[in-house]
């Protein structure tokens, strides 16, 4: 499960993001956390080769102008 | 992780702008207009999930057509148990390859049908009384027997649609002949039925030339007073696509449309000017001899003519007239000239004047002038409006033609009842015997004259009788899916829907009908299904015919028409005629057997290879069909265009492949080529009308040529070419009306179109201008040019009623009403907006009707953006409606979207509607302000423009 | 592996709004939350332009940096989703978010902000794929039954790409070296940490 956790470790990312957004730089940063919620079915299907070439075909049938 | 202090935290709303910032997505300086959609702000209590799929149930794919505008794209519904639970993009349709525009991604919400009509009603003391269907047809039937006994069968009007199938609208136009009336119509008559007249007179079919796929070969497109962004979302798509193929892409739009943004050139004109600007680019364009002289003498009559009117235009003169300066005219010519073939789109900112015949054939001309007819990348490319607005005016209900343009003379009538197998006498004696005045000045019998069109038929209620050339005046009025909103003249219209004696609405939802008038009693409102819960074909702009699939079962008590038509005329004891050769089951005729009776009647056009075979053959093999040229490479469909866009010749089993693209001389007509059609005879003044020195591939005549007809076949020796069985039937007639089509097989056999091979011509001289000419407005802000530019005189009788031209534009309105008033199309509604603004995934997105208005014109008047303002016209309409103020109109011109209806003058009728079905979103009609004016060969009502003042709402 | 992208390609976006509906109709959206926005700006005025945006499933997304109750995963994929029986409906992920994608229904009464919504890339949320549950939380998993975002496959134009972030890439690429000009990868600078690549 931990691995399929995002750490944002970037911090510093975070920050330059969120700092052109808000007029008050007056902010405390803290590290994110780790997901709390129940597995996600999805994401082992995700992982399947067969899954992303289907997503690939898919893609060219519907998203190209043909 | 970032917190933020409980007082920085804004409220629950966000402007436009916070929201752009924080988004990165501002750009340097721009001013950001508007807020975030309402929206943000507006919640209804529109009902959660209604239909979600259910897992571990089968889903069925059904596969329909869009019924929300005329561009065709295919629907692919997913079906759980009868139920419309999911939509997917149909990646297979070569029109629209999966798209659709916001109207396009909703239509599942027909079958939730949550603001339906449920049941039959009938409106008794104030109150909507619910009835069922045998009541309704047996009180409707008997109230007609009667007005039918005392005021003979014109007493009724009979309004069909351009939302029914091809099926349907030809039995509401086979309704009204067995009824006994041409008092029948549908919208085409104020969306392009000037395009149709003017386009049709010009070449020979009133119909887009090419398609919308077709745009990606162009080098050049010019629109005007078209607004596909908006009107035809996925129209777009082929346009960009041409546009990044390298083709230039000019807008000449009074308004600065979101088209005109994506244009490579914008050109604003004042509104009604086009006659103008399109002889200022001729002027350029002849200055410069830019026109195709090799095509013109071999292809066009009467060029010459139009020469001599062009040469009047100076840039001066245009750019008084239109406003538009020479260098941009100039650059609009040269662009065209240099960037051939170009295609010219024009939509309902080219058809809705008085003149508007002049505008179309003017584009036309244009279009001769420089060779780009019959070309791929070239074209007249009218953008029809509803979803079946081309096949209900090929072969539905026209007040001035039998299906097929046949027209209403005696060989007409003669030659449909031949086709339906009835009496031509008993068919006789269904219409009023006595004849009236005509059009041109003489006596004919009712069965021979027009109509009363959509647009005038209040006159037909509220005229003296003693001014109408028929018996009486309309006392029912029967609206089989049509918006009253889309007509001028609100206030008029509330008096005319008073007055009659029954109003009969049968439609999906109740309409703007049921709630404008007054009235208290004898209204009877008829549910009916959706094209989603039906099926049969349907012919798109590009004259492709595309079948739809039965979706799901209509819902509630509702009924698709021609079962609504059914029982009707078999109350009023015309069935067993009618119906002859259609098969009824449950009071349900068929539609393949209708869709046969059109193919064995629509000789004209080539309505008559589409068989309900080889329709939904082609819709099984979308994928087949290339996307730029529609032709099927290999497959069961190998060699045909997509829909066998018509005219598809002969008989289903000829198997010709339909004509892409019209009067392409560089394909045989066997394989959809064509010539130009030899329409207007074959001399005028002593010159040949035929075409010189030209024709299609592989024509064993190498010259122009007449129509067929079976003495032209015994002449050039091809008699013999027909079989014993079609030998008897062509003798004696023409490819018009042979049924055997064997004239038209053989015709084509030796490469020849039926229709002959003509020149098109400039010079209409049976029109009231025969060379297209400017007139102003008859709201006209100039009345400096007025004296220059007039309308015409009065008429007495026109299309069986008196209209008025001089007696209006006389009066000058423009001291009290000084804004240029015009309408158009949002994206998120079709119409009337009935429909959409029912639909609450569409109404989400468009909340309040509003006006566009210069910022000059706003603080000239103490406006502020969002502010209640009150719009008022001429005629004294005045609506209610919210300001935008926008630099997308120009000073002095204001702008409306035309979809919205259920308020009247400030009041919101929302209690008049049968409890439920009120649309989420109501407005005022941009119509109860819009004034007269109708065209001169069509009566298409003058809309754009007319004149209004606006002041604050206080 | 894939990374999930969206791309809007303001030169072809002609703000119909087919893909808010679509998205809408797809996941049955309650009416007052749009999950995708269509923004104009220059409205009326030469320059128009129209992009349309929702969650764009970030690198690093800040949304889930700022959860105080840590309801974010992303898949391997880079789509981003969230658990609703966690949220809390802070709001806090709605301020982080450089594109305004978090949505909060009104639930009962005064106003209180039920728990979040945003664009799932039409890819559900935790729990069995496409069950009943899913459903009514998330919407439609289409990217489980190998479909891609709605709103992109049924865009009018093709302006709007979904799916695997070179592939959109190349397909845009491939548009702008069509027809010249520069490109513009709305968005991605923030989203991706990228510009055009």
């Amino acid at each position: 499960m931990a691995q399929l956790i995002r750490r944002a470790g970037a911090v510093l990312t975070v920050t330059l993001l969120l700092g052109g957004c808000y007029e008050s730089p007056d902010v405390t940063l803290h590290e994110p956390g780790e997901y709390k919620g129940p597995d996600d079915p999805f994401l082992e299907k995700a992982a399947d080769p067969e899954h992303q070439e289907q997503l690939q075909q898919r893609l060219a049938r519907g998203q190209t102008d043909r | 992780m970032k917190l933020y202090r409980k007082s920085e935290r804004p409220g629950g709303v966000v402007d436009r702008r916070t929201f752009l910032q924080r988004s990165g997505l501002a750009v340097g300086g721009g001013v950001l207009a508007g807020s975030l959609p309402l929206t943000m702000v507006q919640r209804a209590q529109a009902q959660d999930k209604v239909n979600p799929p259910k897992p571990g149930v089968d889903t069925e794919i059904r596969k329909s057509v869009c019924t929300h505008c005329s561009v065709g794209c295919g629907v692919l519904a997913e079906v759980q148990n009868g139920v419309w639970t999911g939509q997917e993009p149909d990646f297979d349709s070569p029109i629209n390859l999966g798209a659709h525009c916001a109207k396009g991604a909703s239509v599942r919400d027909h079958g939730h049908g949550e603001k339906r009509l449920k049941y039959p009603m009938k409106l008794t003391g104030g109150k909507w009384k619910r009835i069922s269907w045998e009541q309704a047809i047996d009180e409707i039937g008997d109230k007609l027997q009667e007005v039918r006994a005392e005021s003979g069968p014109d007493s009724l009007f009979f309004c069909g649609s351009s939302k029914a199938s091809n099926e349907q609208a030809y039995l509401q136009r086979k309704f009204a002949a067995f009824w006994g009336s041409n008092n029948c119509d549908h919208q085409a008559r104020i969306c392009h039925s000037t395009t149709v007249a003017g386009v049709a007179n010009t070449w020979g079919y009133g119909a887009m030339t090419s398609s919308f796929n077709d745009m990606h070969v162009a080098k050049s497109m010019l629109f005007i007073g078209s607004n596909p962004a908006e009107a035809h979302p996925i129209a777009m798509q082929h346009i960009l696509r041409g546009k990044e193929n390298g083709a230039k892409m000019i807008v000449v739009d009074p308004r600065f449309t979101r088209t005109a943004a994506h244009a490579d050139k914008y050109v604003s004109l004042r509104p009604g000017t086009d006659v103008a600007f399109m002889w200022g680019m001729l002027w350029h364009i002849f200055e410069n001899g830019w026109e195709d002289e090799e095509y013109i003498r071999q292809r066009v009559w009467g060029m010459d003519e139009i020469r001599k009117e062009v040469a009047s235009w100076t840039p001066d003169e245009v750019e008084r007239v239109t406003g538009v300066a020479e260098a941009d005219v100039r650059e609009v010519a040269e662009t065209m000239a240099k960037n051939r073939p170009g295609s010219l789109v024009w939509c309902m900112g080219g058809t809705q004047h008085h003149i508007g015949n002049n505008f179309t054939r003017a584009y036309c001309i244009v279009q001769l002038a420089l060779g780009n007819i019959g070309k791929a990348g070239g074209g007249a490319d009218i953008f029809r409006g509803h979803d079946n607005v081309q096949g209900a005016t090929d072969v539905g209900p026209n007040s001035h033609s039998l299906p097929g343009y046949y027209g209403l003379t005696d060989d007409a009538w003669s030659h449909w009842a031949r086709v339906w197998d009835v009496d031509p006498d008993w068919l006789k004696g269904r219409f009023d015997a006595e004849s009236y005045l005509s059009d041109t000045g003489d006596m004919q019998p009712a069965r021979n004259l027009p109509g009363i069109p959509v647009s005038r038929w209040i006159d037909g209620v509220l005229a003296d009788p003693a001014d109408l050339s028929q018996k009486d005046n309309f006392r029912v009025a029967f609206f089989q899916g049509h918006a009253m909103n889309s007509l001028t003249r609100g206030p008029e219209l509330k008096e005319a829907l008073e007055k009659l004696e029954m109003l009969v609405i049968n439609d999906p939802y109740p309409t703007h009908a049921a709630v404008v008038s007054d009235r208290t009693d004898g209204v009877y409102l008829l549910p009916a299904a959706s094209q989603f819960e039906t099926y049969g074909s349907v012919t798109a702009s590009n004259r492709s015919l595309q079948w739809r699939f039965k979706v799901i079962d209509p819902i509630f008590e509702t009924l698709p028409d021609h079962v609504v038509l059914y029982r009707l005329a078999r109350k009023l004891g015309f069935d067993k005629e009618m119906f002859k050769h259609i098969k009824v089951v449950d009071d349900e005729p068929s539609i393949e057997d209708t869709l046969r009776e059109i193919n064995r009647g629509s000789w004209t056009i080539g309505y008559t290879g589409q068989s309900p075979e080889r329709l939904k053959l082609h819709a099984e093999n979308r994928h087949t069909f290339n996307t730029t040229t529609l032709k099927a490479e290999g497959g069961p469909c190998d060699g045909e265009y997509y829909g066998l866009p018509w005219p598809c010749w002969g008989t289903p089993e000829m198997g010709h492949p339909g004509t892409p693209i019209l009067y392409d001389t560089s394909k045989s007509v066997a394989e959809g080529g064509l010539t130009f059609r030899a329409r207007f005879g074959t001399e005028r003044d002593g010159d040949s009308l035929l075409a010189d020195g030209v024709y299609s591939k592989d024509s064993e005549i190498k010259d122009g040529y007449p129509e067929f007809t079976a003495d032209m076949l015994k002449q050039l020796g091809w008699w013999d070419d027909l079989t014993p069985l079609e030998k008897r039937e062509a003798d004696g007639r023409n490819w018009k009306t042979d049924l055997s089509g064997g004239i038209q097989r053989v015709a084509i056999k030796h490469g020849c179109a039926p229709f002959g091979n003509a020149k098109a011509r400039c010079v209409v001289w049976t029109f009231p201008d025969p060379v297209p000419v400017h007139r102003e407005p008859l709201h006209s802000p100039r009345r400096d040019l007025v004296e220059k530019y007039p309308t015409y005189e009065d008429i007495k009788s026109y299309w069986r009623v008196p209209i008025k031209y001089a007696s209006i534009q006389q009066i000058d309105y423009s001291q009290k009403y000084p804004l240029i008033f015009i309408s158009g199309r949002l994206v998120e509604y079709e119409g009337g907006g009935e429909e959409t603004r029912s639909n609450h995934w569409l109404a989400e997105l468009q909340q309040e009707m509003f006006v566009e208005i210069n910022p000059a014109d706003a603080n000239d008047r103490g406006i502020r953006d969002d502010e209640w303002v009150w719009l008022e016209g001429p005629n004294g309409g005045r609506i209610r409606i919210k300001a935008m103020i926008t630099p997308r109109v120009t000073r002095g011109v204001v702008w409306t979207p035309f979809h919205f209806g259920g308020w009247y003058q400030g009041v919101d009728l929302v209690d008049k509607y049968p409890k439920g079905t009120e649309p989420w979103v109501r407005g005022e009609s941009c119509n109860t302000a819009t004034t007269y004016g109708y065209d001169i060969v069509t009566q298409m009502q003058e809309v754009k423009p007319t004149l209004c003042q606006i002041e604050r709402a206080g | 592996m894939a990374r999930m992208k969206f791309l809007c390609d303001a030169e072809r976006c002609i703000e119909c709004n087919a893909c808010v509906v679509a998205c809408n109709n797809e996941h049955e959206v309650p009416w007052g939350i749009n999950r995708r926005h269509v923004v104009t700006m220059k409205d009326g005025e030469q320059g128009e332009k129209s992009v349309s945006v929702a969650c764009m499933h970030c690198t690093d997304a800040p949304c889930a940096a700022v959860c105080p109750v840590d309801c974010f995963y992303t898949t391997d994929d880079g789509i981003v989703l969230h658990d609703k029986d966690i949220c809390i409906g802070c709001g806090y992920c709605f301020y982080a978010c450089p594109f305004g994608a978090p949505q909060y229904p009104e639930q009962q009464a005064f106003g209180v902000r039920g728990k979040m919504d945003k664009c799932t890339f039409c890819a559900g949320g935790p729990g069995e794929d496409n069950s009943a549950e899913e459903f009514e939380k998330y919407g439609k998993n289409r990217i489980a039954e190998g479909k891609l975002p709605l709103c992109a496959e049924m865009c009018a134009t093709k302006a709007l790409l979904g799916g695997d972030g070179d592939e959109i890439a190349d397909i845009y690429r491939q548009r702008v070296m069509k027809r010249g000009g520069r490109p513009q990868t709305w968005g991605w600078e923030t989203a991706y940490k990228e510009g055009e690549s």
